[in-house]
């Protein structure tokens, strides 16, 4: 590169430095060749049922890890969200069940905000690692569930309540345009509003973010409150899909959640990645299970598939994304 | 804890006199708690109860031994779990088809080793955050030892491998030896070797340790091959203990460790801490555990009281200063 | 469509000398102390064990004895049973009802139990290597064999079938998946399209079986290892709107399958009772501590609940009626 390329600021393309490119880019390129493979290697995988499915897997995964990648986003973690999930998901299902349906979503929501509220004190106030309060708190909201449930599994819900997994709003899925409407909203939140910038603030350069006058504290509370409340959020259409809730639902959330947020592209460092890009990581994440099973995948391979995922994306982002950056300085 | 303080850790004098001085909530936890269930239940202080609680912990403490290394480090290990899972399975089955036990051991040391060389690379060399990639191959490490028994259990193991549980040589169970060697092992690593010391400056100041050209990158990863390698130990007092060996067997060790680590007092950030919290920690966890089930706390209550006991413990520390 | 009924087990006999060996300790109903018994389940996620622990809790009012119910925390954990077997030795109660987590790796704590000189009355999943007064459960093999033979017989023998197991390292899941083979052999028309595990519970089921049912356009019938992955499984279908052309079996006989199967949705189950298992496992652990004799192993027999006789069918382990000692052994 020529020295006057190299003064300049990293080139920008469609607004992106070139290291997020790359990301955009290796994900559109993963994403298109992922449905290529599928589709040579299954008959099945292309018909609009298979997608449509696709789809609705992806969605739950969605909400819980947009929620997710907020509090990376401030270079934290939660580990309760798939606790979380299970809480609020038993919570509803049973006062659904009971003939109590706004009460029923009242109290998920409102479970899932608590949960996060609690986590974000302890992180933001407490200045407990985010880690180890997280953990705390997955060990309560499954012993509140359990509690709860007393080893009961809830079944019968409401068609009313169920459309909102299974219903179709003229040829779209339900879950689908809720997908949509919840990335458009958080998208304008986060890159839009003084909170979603400070957001990324505050894990990206923390001192700036205190030194700016923000409320880095408040913020920190609501982000963890926001992920809390995507959780039992998530829940909920988790229940409207399968028309059953046991404590156990939350369980093996966690993992792919994680998974699709670095796949997205957002960096636990904090303070880079998105929404949006949580949004294509569920998706190849909906689309590579989907193929494990079309293709018969033995189901103890996931773990390793998920961890291989994640280590593969993580690193291409680091190395590549590492070497543009040396470069073009 | 002061600069000072955290200074004098590295210096061996007077460590056990400032530590205490300001000990991590899983002292008073501890205390608390023992105190509470021998008043509370006939059986907790016992020969019997106690002995059964030390050796239940036998492995768990050898785990979190490794993970306060690596999180004196400013990283973690989440794949110590699965890692143990697949040592003792790849153990198990070449005992069971009449390999030498000191070849089996190898084999699993080996694989704990490799596992560690991978964490530790990753982290210190690309530069990559060490939940991410031992989030990674903790599900890698899980699918191959699934993969290896089709989900079964590794049973009918010859006969002397009970003895690694049972035995009890001068009076001492076995497993309790092998704790107190590895914890002795541990102790002479951190605070008498060069090793040791670049673990606490890593976690102190990488960066200063990095530019001024040491080696500290590679000291990094031998503290996740450390880790690694006492997976593979207590994976094999694990399967001694069930006489079996199971894929899942190690599932949520890890973030057991961790917490008996973090309650134990040592941070992730700044490399403050050290081996004999853990070892507190540890027996807080264990003896936790054991009073509920002595108490016959029912199941669905133990698992919320866990968690508000962890919650509780820390925000003491957080109250205390320590994580200002 | 009639309701089968089959004999207990053989070798009743030659395991005769297993029953005198169960240490008894008749001391506790001699000093007018009231008994106490653990009554271990394998979580307390799955409503199958809540089922085991009404029925065991019935028994324990009608005898006037202490019930403890004793599950792992974390579901199905090998190291939490081992600790809480370890835990509850010292507590030295009368008497264990115990369910392996893992068959094979409990057996050292539970020898340490008979160490201990605790009765070990087993139900549900079969230890082997330890002392045990009784075994009480049921043939997982014969159910899923019978099942399944009920089920080809009303395709006519011939059809395309998908296979849900469990989770493929419990020995009921490897038991009924040998009882589904020998069945498939025995019928030649049978064409089985894919077997994948289920993990025995509902939500992994399901997503298993909608991307199976992407594959394969044409599922003749299902057989589903149990009924939580069954009702899943028939949740599926109805989603896809493949319902009726599908016929869905399992095992268990959980209220919701019940349910499915007067609604018309599910073809059959097979009473896999947990709650007369339970009931039955503590009355044995009583009468073995007044010193009586019990046969070394009891065996339930096959039930089939399909809409024929469903509607006499009780809907939940609450309203059932408890199953009777005497003629149960007698059978």
């Amino acid at each position: 590169m020529s020295v006057a390329a190299a003064s300049r600021p990293s080139a920008l393309m469609f607004g992106l430095s070139p290291d997020r490119l790359f990301v955009v880019l290796s994900r559109i390129v993963a994403l298109t060749a992922l449905i290529v493979v599928l589709s040579i290697l299954s008959p099945h995988f292309l018909t609009w049922n298979n997608l449509i499915n696709v789809l609705r897997h992806a969605v739950p995964l969605f909400i819980m890890s947009a929620g997710l990648t907020l509090v990376v986003l401030t270079a934290g973690i939660d580990l309760s969200v798939g606790a979380v999930l299970g809480l609020a998901a038993c919570l509803a299902a049973s006062l659904i069940a009971g003939g109590h349906p706004s009460l029923g979503i009242a109290a998920a929501l409102g479970a899932g905000l608590a949960c996060g509220l609690v986590n974000g004190l302890l992180v933001s106030y407490a200045r407990i690692p985010s880690f180890i309060a997280t953990y705390g708190m997955l060990w309560i909201a499954n012993g509140m569930a359990y509690v709860f449930m007393q080893g009961e599994v809830i079944y019968g819900l409401p068609a009313g309540f169920r459309s909102i997994g299974t219903g179709m709003f003229g040829p779209i899925p339900v879950p689908i345009l809720i997908m949509l409407g919840t990335l458009l909203i958080l998208h304008v939140i986060m890159h839009r509003t003084p909170f979603g910038v400070g957001v990324y603030a505050i894990g990206g350069n923390p001192v700036a973010a205190r030194l700016s006058g923000m409320p880095v504290r408040r913020r920190l509370v609501i982000v963890y409150a926001l992920s809390g409340f995507m959780a039992s959020f998530a829940g909920l259409i988790v229940i409207a899909r399968t028309n059953a809730a046991d404590v156990s639902l939350g369980e093996e959330q966690l993992l792919p959640a994680i998974a699709a947020v670095c796949l997205g592209g957002t960096s636990l460092f904090g303070g880079v990645g998105g929404v949006a890009g949580t949004a294509v990581g569920a998706l190849i994440l909906a689309l590579v299970l989907n193929g494990m099973n079309l293709l018969g995948v033995k189901t103890f391979w996931q773990a390793g598939v998920l961890g291989l995922i994640i280590l593969l994306s993580v690193l291409a982002d680091q190395v590549v994304g590492g070497r543009i950056n040396r470069t073009s300085t | 804890m002061s600069a000072a303080g955290a200074h004098t850790q590295i210096v061996d004098r007077s460590r056990l006199a400032v530590w205490l001085g300001s000990a991590p909530g899983a002292v008073y936890l501890l205390a608390v708690l023992s105190i509470g269930l021998t008043i509370l239940t006939p059986n907790f202080f016992s020969i019997a109860n106690l002995t059964n609680v030390t050796l239940q912990i036998a492995v768990l403490v050898i785990v979190a031994l490794g993970m306060t290394l690596v999180i004196l480090t400013e990283g973690i290990d989440l794949s110590l779990g699965p890692v143990l899972g697949l040592c003792g399975v790849v153990m198990g089955m070449m005992v069971v088809t009449d390999w030498p036990l000191w070849m089996a051991l190898g084999a699993a040391v080996l694989i704990g080793a490799a596992f560690g060389v991978v964490n530790g690379t990753l982290v210190s060399y690309v530069d990559m955050p060490p939940f991410i990639v031992t989030l990674g191959t903790f599900g890698i490490a899980q699918s191959l030892a699934t993969m290896l028994t089709e989900g079964n259990s590794v049973t009918g193991l010859p006969e002397y491998v009970r003895w690694f549980n049972d035995g009890a040589p001068l009076g001492i169970p076995v497993p309790l030896w092998a704790t107190a060697a590895v914890f002795a092992l541990t102790y002479v690593l951190l605070y008498h070797t060069k090793f040791g010391r670049y673990t606490f400056a890593i976690g102190g100041n990488r960066r200063a340790l990095v530019l001024s050209g040491s080696n500290a990158r590679f000291y990094q990863v031998l503290v996740y091959v450390y880790a690694g390698v006492l997976a593979a130990l207590a994976s094999f007092i694990m399967t001694a203990r069930l006489n079996a060996a199971h894929p899942t067997i190690g599932v949520g060790l890890e973030f057991d460790a961790i917490a008996a680590v973090i309650l134990g007092g040592t941070s992730f950030e700044k490399g403050r801490g050290g081996i004999i919290g853990t070892l507190i920690g540890a027996l807080a966890v264990g003896v936790l555990r054991n009073g509920l089930n002595l108490m016959g706390v029912s199941t669905e209550w133990q698992v919320a009281i866990v968690g508000l006991i962890i919650i509780g413990a820390v925000s003491l520390d957080s109250i205390r200063g320590h994580y200002s | 469509m009639k309701i089968t009924r089959r004999s207990f087990a053989t070798g009743a006999v030659a395991l005769g000398s297993a029953a005198a060996t169960g240490t008894l300790s008749a001391p506790a109903f001699a000093q007018g102390k009231k008994p106490t018994v653990a009554f271990f389940v394998k979580n307390v996620t799955n409503p199958f064990w809540k089922a085991c622990r009404i029925g065991a809790e019935k028994a324990a009012k009608e005898l006037n004895i202490d019930l403890e119910v004793v599950a792992p925390t974390k579901p199905d954990n090998i190291e939490e049973q081992t600790r809480l077997v370890e835990d509850w030795i010292v507590k030295k109660p009368d008497a264990f009802v115990f369910v392996p987590v893992d068959y094979k790796a409990l057996v050292p704590s539970i020898q340490k139990a008979n160490k201990a000189g605790i009765p070990i009355i087993n139900y549900n999943n079969k230890m082997t290597d330890i002392d045990k007064v009784t075994f009480i459960g049921s043939d997982d093999e014969l159910f899923e064999y019978e099942m399944c033979k009920y089920l080809f017989k009303s395709l006519g023998g011939k059809g395309k079938i998908v296979h849900i197991d469990g989770v493929p390292a419990a020995i009921t899941a490897q038991m009924r998946k040998k009882g589904f083979e020998r069945a498939v052999q025995e019928t030649p028309g049978i064409e089985v399209l894919a077997s994948q595990p289920g993990q025995y519970r509902r939500l992994p089921a399901q997503q298993v079986f909608e991307n199976l049912m992407q594959r394969f356009p044409d599922i003749d019938a299902v057989v589903s290892a149990n009924d939580d992955m069954a009702v899943g499984v028939v949740e599926a279908l109805h989603a896809a709107g493949r319902g009726g052309k599908t016929k869905v079996v399992g095992i268990d006989g959980i209220p919701d399958a019940i349910q499915a199967i007067a609604d018309g949705k599910m073809f059959a189950t097979v009473d896999f009772s947990g709650h007369d298992q339970s009931y039955l496992a503590v009355q044995a652990a009583v009468r073995t501590l007044k010193g009586e004799k019990v046969p070394p192993e009891i065996l339930l027999p096959v039930f089939i609940i399909d809409k024929d006789n469903v509607a006499k069918v009780a809907r939940t382990p609450e309203e059932r009626g408890v199953p009777s000692w005497d003629k149960t052994i007698k059978s």
